[in-house]
Parts: C-alpha cells; sequence; structure tokens
C-alpha cells in the first residue's frame, strides 16, 4: 500500500494539539458496557422496584404483618376477585370486590367463601388512610396512609389468605425486608473473612498460607447444608454462648443478626480461595515487584497495589454470592430455622406454610405465591452478577 | 500414581480430624443435652438420669468425650442413639441408602438431558434453541429447588381434577409423598423396586434440575472452546463428518472437567436432595438429621455429619484421580 507522506506529517502536527475529550474513567467504560446487557438491565430494573417495594412496604401492603380478624373468618380465603364491570350496565366501572361469607362445600368439605353481591359493591380506594393501624417507613417516619384499600366488612386479598386469615400479599411484601436484606448482609460477613484471610494467606504464603487453606478445607468438608442446619439450630437458642456472653435475649432482629452470621460463616471459604489465588499471580506482577523494589511496606503493597487489583473480581463474585444467599435463607427459613419469628415472616416461612400438616395444596394454591418474589430476586441478582462480569471482561467488550 | 493416591490420603486425615472436631465442639455448644429433654419427662427418676449419664460418658469433660468418640469412630463405630437406644449405624443406614437412590437416578437424569442439551447449545451458538435452553437454565439456577417440588405436587394434582373431570381418571400422575406404596410389603421384589423408582421420578427430576442448569452452560462453554481449537479445524479439514468432528472430537475433550467432577457430585447432590426429601417426604438423609437435632440425639446428629463429609472428601479425591487418569496433560509427581 502507498504511503501518503504528508498524512503523517499532518498526524505528527496534530498530536501536539490538546485533547477535546477527556479519556474516560474506569467506571464510565463498565457502566457503558454494562448498559449494553440487556438482561442485566431488566434484572436491575426488577431488583430496584422490589427493594423499593420492601422499603415501602407498610405503605403498599393493604394491611398490617400479623393483622387478622376473628370474625367474620377469612381463614384461607382465596386471592379476591376484582370486578371490572357494572354488573347492570355491562360497562367499564371502578373496579370493585364483594363482601364475602364462609361456606362449607357439601362434597370436598373444604371451606368455600361466596361473594354477596346483594350486600352491596366495595369499590377499591386509592390513598386511604388507616389511623388504628399506623406503620413506619424504615423505622423513621410514622404514617397511616395507605396506598390501595376497600371499606370494611369487604376485604382485599390480592394474594388471597393463610391459615389464620392473614393477608398473603401484605406478608410478602414485610417479607422481603428480610429475604431480600439478608443475602445483602451476609456477603458482608464472607467479605470481610474472605478478603481478611485469603489476602493474608495469599501475601504471606507459607504456614500461614498452609494453616488457613488447611481451615477452609476443613469448612468444605462438611456438607454446607447440613452445618448451616446446625449452626442456625444452635444459634437461634436463646442459651446459646453467644447469646450469653452478650447477654442477648434472641429478640427477632438479634435472631436475625445471628443467620447474618451464620450464612456468611458457611460462605466465606470459595471467596478466600479466589483471593488467596488472585493474589498469589498478582504478586509475582512486574508492578508488584516494582513497589517492593521501592522500600514499599507489605501492608502498603497488600492495601495499594493487591488488593484493588482483586475489586473488580470480587463484585462479581460478591454480586453472584447474593442470590445463593437468598436461597440458603429461604431454605432455613422453610424447615423453620431461619430469622423469622412471629413479627416477621421471610418468604421461606410463607412457603413453610403450604406444607404445613393437614393443608392440600390442590385447595389452596395461592400458599405457592410467596415462591415468585424469591424466583425473581434470584433471577434478577444472577443477570445483574453476569453482566457486570463481562462488564468488567476487557475480552467481552462491544 | 500410587505416591500420589498416598500422599493425598494421608493428606485427608488432618482435615478429617479438623471436621470431626469443628462438628464435635458445636454441637457440645449446644446447650442442654438429650438428657436434660429427658428429665422433663414424669416417669423418670433423677437416678436414672444420672445412670444414663454416666453410661454414654456425657458427665466426662468434652476433650475426653471427643477422644473416646474419634477413636470409636476409627473402629467403625458411630456410637450409641439415645433417643431409640440402638447403634448410630442401624439409624443412618436406611435413610443414607435412600438418599443415595434419589441422588444416583438424579445424576443419570442429570447427564441424559444436560449433555445433548450442552453439545446442542454449543454446536448451534446464537440459535432459537440454544437461546431457550440458556432462559432455561437461568429459570433453573433461580427456582428454589423445594419450591420447585411444592409446584410440582400442585401441578400433579391440577393435573388430576383435569382427568377426572374429562376421562373419570382420578389416579395420581406420579406419586407425591413417601418412598413406597401403602401395599408396598405385599409387591414382588420387582415390582418393589419399580414401586421406588416410581416414587423417585419426581424428587429426582427436581434435584437434577437443579446441577443442570450450570452443568449445561459450563458444557456449552468448553464445546465452543474446544470447537475452536485447532485439532477441530484439521480433523474437518481432512472430511470428517458433522457427527464424528463434535462427538468423537470435540465432546470428549469437553467432558473432561465433568467426568472428574462425578466425584464431586455425588456427597454435593446428597446436599442439594436436602430440602427436597423434606417436602416430599422422603425418608432420607435430611429429614433423619432435622429429627435427631430436634430430639438432640447428637451421636445420630454427628454420626450423619461424619459420614456425609467421609462420602464428600472420598469424593473430591476420586474426581482428583480421574483427572489424572482421564486428561494426560496433568502429571502428578
Amino acid at each position: 500500500m502507498a504511503e501518503d507522506p504528508s498524512a503523517t506529517t499532518f498526524s505528527v502536527t496534530d498530536a501536539g494539539e490538546p485533547l477535546s475529550q477527556r479519556s474516560k474513567s474506569q467506571a464510565q467504560i463498565i457502566w457503558e458496557q454494562f448498559r449494553k446487557h440487556e438482561a442485566a438491565l431488566i434484572g436491575g430494573g426488577i431488583l430496584i422496584i422490589m427493594y423499593l417495594m420492601t422499603a415501602l412496604a407498610g405503605f403498599i401492603a393493604p394491611y398490617g404483618l400479623n393483622e387478622y380478624r376473628r370474625f367474620p373468618v377469612t381463614a384461607f380465603h382465596p386471592p379476591s376477585k376484582i370486578h371490572w364491570f357494572d354488573p347492570e350496565t355491562k360497562r367499564l366501572a371502578k373496579p370493585f370486590v364483594y363482601v364475602t361469607t364462609a361456606e362449607r362445600d357439601p362434597v370436598t368439605r373444604q371451606r368455600v367463601y361466596r361473594e354477596q353481591p346483594q350486600e352491596g359493591e366495595y369499590p377499591i380506594r386509592f390513598f386511604v388512610r388507616r389511623p388504628e393501624h399506623s406503620y413506619k417507613i424504615l423505622g423513621l417516619f410514622r404514617s397511616d396512609l395507605k396506598l390501595f384499600g376497600v371499606d370494611e366488612p369487604a376485604r382485599l386479598f390480592l394474594w388471597g389468605t393463610n391459615n389464620l386469615g392473614k393477608d398473603l400479599f401484605s406478608r410478602v411484601l414485610f417479607g422481603g425486608q428480610i429475604s431480600l436484606t439478608i443475602g445483602l448482609l451476609a456477603v458482608w460477613v464472607s467479605l470481610f473473612l474472605g478478603l481478611l484471610l485469603g489476602g493474608v494467606a495469599g501475601f504471606y504464603g507459607g504456614r500461614i498460607d498452609d494453616l488457613i487453606m488447611r481451615l477452609v478445607e476443613i469448612f468444605d468438608a462438611i456438607p454446607g447444608l447440613f452445618l448451616l442446619i446446625v449452626l442456625a439450630s444452635l444459634l437461634k437458642d436463646p442459651r446459646n454462648p453467644l447469646a450469653q456472653a452478650f447477654g442477648l435475649k434472641m429478640t427477632s432482629a438479634e435472631t436475625f443478626l445471628m443467620v447474618v452470621i451464620v450464612l456468611g460463616l458457611v460462605g466465606w471459604g470459595g471467596l478466600a480461595r479466589t483471593i488467596r489465588s488472585l493474589i498469589l499471580s498478582i504478586r509475582e506482577q512486574d508492578y508488584a515487584q516494582a513497589a517492593k523494589a521501592l522500600g514499599a511496606s507489605e501492608s502498603r503493597i497488600l492495601w495499594r497495589h493487591l488488593l484493588p487489583a482483586t475489586a473488580s473480581y470480587v463484585i462479581v463474585v460478591l454480586t453472584l454470592a447474593i442470590p445463593g444467599f437468598i436461597l440458603a435463607e429461604t431454605g432455613l427459613s422453610f424447615i423453620g430455622l431461619g430469622p423469622s419469628e412471629v413479627d416477621s415472616a421471610s418468604w421461606g416461612l410463607l412457603l413453610r406454610d403450604a406444607t404445613a400438616r393437614g393443608i392440600s395444596i390442590q385447595f389452596v394454591p395461592w400458599l405457592l405465591l410467596p415462591g415468585i418474589p424469591i424466583f425473581l430476586a434470584v433471577l434478577s441478582w444472577n443477570l445483574v452478577g453476569d453482566g457486570l462480569r463481562d462488564a468488567f471482561d476487557p475480552k467481552k467488550r462491544r | 500414581m500410587l505416591p500420589f493416591i498416598i500422599r493425598r490420603f494421608f493428606h485427608l486425615i488432618p482435615t478429617f480430624i479438623g471436621a470431626t472436631l469443628l462438628a464435635f465442639v458445636i454441637s457440645q455448644l449446644v446447650p442442654g443435652d438429650f438428657l436434660t429433654q429427658k428429665a422433663l419427662e414424669p416417669d423418670v427418676r433423677p437416678e436414672t438420669i444420672d445412670r444414663l449419664r454416666q453410661q454414654f460418658g456425657l458427665d466426662l469433660p468434652w476433650p475426653v468425650q471427643y477422644g473416646k468418640w474419634i477413636w470409636n469412630i476409627v473402629r467403625g463405630d458411630l456410637g450409641m442413639s439415645f433417643d431409640s437406644n440402638q447403634p448410630v449405624i442401624n439409624v443412618v443406614r436406611r435413610p443414607i441408602q435412600n438418599s443415595m437412590y434419589l441422588v444416583i437416578l438424579s445424576i443419570v437424569l442429570l447427564y441424559a438431558v444436560a449433555i445433548p442439551l450442552g453439545v446442542y447449545s454449543a454446536v448451534r451458538q446464537y440459535s432459537i434453541g440454544d437461546q431457550v435452553v440458556s432462559v432455561v437454565s437461568y429459570f433453573g439456577l433461580a427456582i428454589p429447588n423445594f419450591f420447585f417440588a411444592q409446584v410440582l405436587i400442585l401441578g400433579i394434582f391440577v393435573t388430576r381434577s383435569w382427568t377426572r373431570e374429562a376421562f373419570g381418571f382420578n389416579e395420581l400422575l406420579l406419586p407425591v409423598a413417601q418412598m413406597t406404596s401403602s401395599n408396598y410389603l405385599d409387591l414382588s421384589p420387582l415390582r418393589k423396586f419399580l414401586d421406588i423408582l416410581w416414587h423417585m421420578l419426581m424428587p429426582a427430576f427436581v434435584v437434577a434440575t437443579a446441577g443442570m442448569a450450570g452443568f449445561t452452560r459450563v458444557l456449552r462453554a468448553q464445546m465452543l472452546e474446544v470447537l475452536g481449537s485447532d485439532f477441530i479445524r484439521t480433523a474437518r479439514a481432512k472430511g470428517l463428518g458433522h457427527q464424528t468432528v463434535t462427538y468423537k472430537h470435540a465432546l470428549r475433550n469437553a467432558v473432561i472437567p465433568f467426568i472428574a467432577g462425578i466425584g464431586g457430585l455425588l456427597p454435593g447432590l446428597i446436599g442439594g436432595a436436602g430440602l427436597v426429601e423434606v417436602v416430599v417426604s422422603w425418608p432420607g438423609i435430611t429429614p433423619t438429621f432435622l429429627q435427631a437435632l430436634s430430639r438432640q440425639d447428637i451421636y445420630v446428629v454427628l454420626g450423619l455429619l461424619v459420614v456425609s463429609s467421609i462420602l464428600l472428601m472420598i469424593g473430591n479425591l476420586i474426581s482428583d484421580l480421574l483427572l489424572a487418569v482421564v486428561d494426560p496433560r496433568i502429571r502428578y509427581h
């Protein structure tokens, strides 16, 4: 190909001028890459909506977590049928519900609820006040304003009710406060242990490395589910040594913290192992050697050069670990060892209702609905994690 | 090879001691013991409690108890169950067997479905089929095992109400609970086997789907890597057929990590079968474990922990050995 000498000269003179555009920062590049990952964006959107909804649970939920009515009975009420058409004019009307009353089905002996149109239509009203049922948002703002509701004696059960007649939709919203946050918290416990022990093992090597890796192996040698179950049942007991040492009474908040610690304790091994191997390989790279040759102290090399180099990898691993913790917590709650007690109800505990003694799931299928938010949350966290992994990977830049 | 095996085996001993010690210490931290529950029963005299405490050695300091216990384990004795008053080995043998059946069937299902799917989505990369497989994999990863089992049970019941209305057929498509039918004891051996297999299908399918998602994705990535390598191009250039190249050349290399992974899969799936066993009342290892824990039958809890961690370690050892056998590039010195 013939070279044009004038073009070369031109580019040389051009290089002297200041760049009109600043080069992109690392964060900008990652964000641009992440935005091209449609599935990850959808996942992120779903997560934002879910976290917002659970944060505002008191406002969105039409009823309280443990609110129920003894009479007239509402136990095992199926999801309320919302009517959109006026029965007389057959026109689209303001959505309304009917009052329902319980009856026994003559054949199956199951309780069934019949609508009572003669008692009038109860339209769904928005921004209603329920002074006797005030709540706090994020533990800060007290309010009694509800997004929607119907007048008594009608009741609006979007997802049906449980054996006591508590509204499942409201319980799912409040339950998310546990199920969605526990993964976020447990991941920090794992990160702390994994970063500390993995970093130390990889950096110092030798005896310390052997010792720490042996510890990881020991934790690995006990099946995770069983370790989780034993630790959870130990730490949930108010007489456990930790509770006695710190004078804890195992209130629901303390039990919640205990389960966070248990999840983190069971999950740190893999993280420590990957961080160790990353540190081992980075330690040999030229810039780390150069820092050492320049006389940098060990802690400076570790904190300024080695750990930041693992950051992108750690972020991805952590994002992909959160859904695992969510699944583990719902599993623990499902067998009754989770953080949920009377004044809180995680999604796993809600699903446990569906397997309770004497329940035939074909008559109360709505009790399985709390599985859907678990599925959505885990799916979305996985999508976001995969999106981040691709965004951080220079080979996958688009 | 032999020195490597021996070295690996000795390497396991400290890990084993560490794991049993960890399990034992945790079990000792549990406040109270089986006898504190027993003492609450009205017809039990305090002398009986003291006698039992001595008999089970519960009055000794815990390092001594651990020493006795671990020495017995080395000799193959897992101790006595407080609750049923018989050797732990008798209590845990059947549940472990039952879990094994479930796990083996689910591994067979896993391989039978995931290998063709992985190969397909690699060979037809970015096709509609590939995208469907990848979406289904994401779903499989996200759905909790126990919830999936519950949904399938509901589905089986709903199918029955349909078939009842359409054809008057009032039987469940698949059993949804227990391991055997009520008339199990009257069946011939072959029918007994088929009966258990019949009961296993649904839970084994659930357990298999959990592994399937990850398996298919990794196999796809492996296949893509192998299909892009030089020897595949050479094989094609020689004029070999598509089938031969895909299955004889590419797949054989792509499955290497999975063959090695078989060892790790077995104990891993026992843990994975866990909550599904609870949902379908499968008399397996997890329900037994939960029951023993709630009754503070410590030696049964410890026995199950020890057996499952032995399985885990043997599984990992087998993985390492298989990897060395299958992959000639790996050499141990």
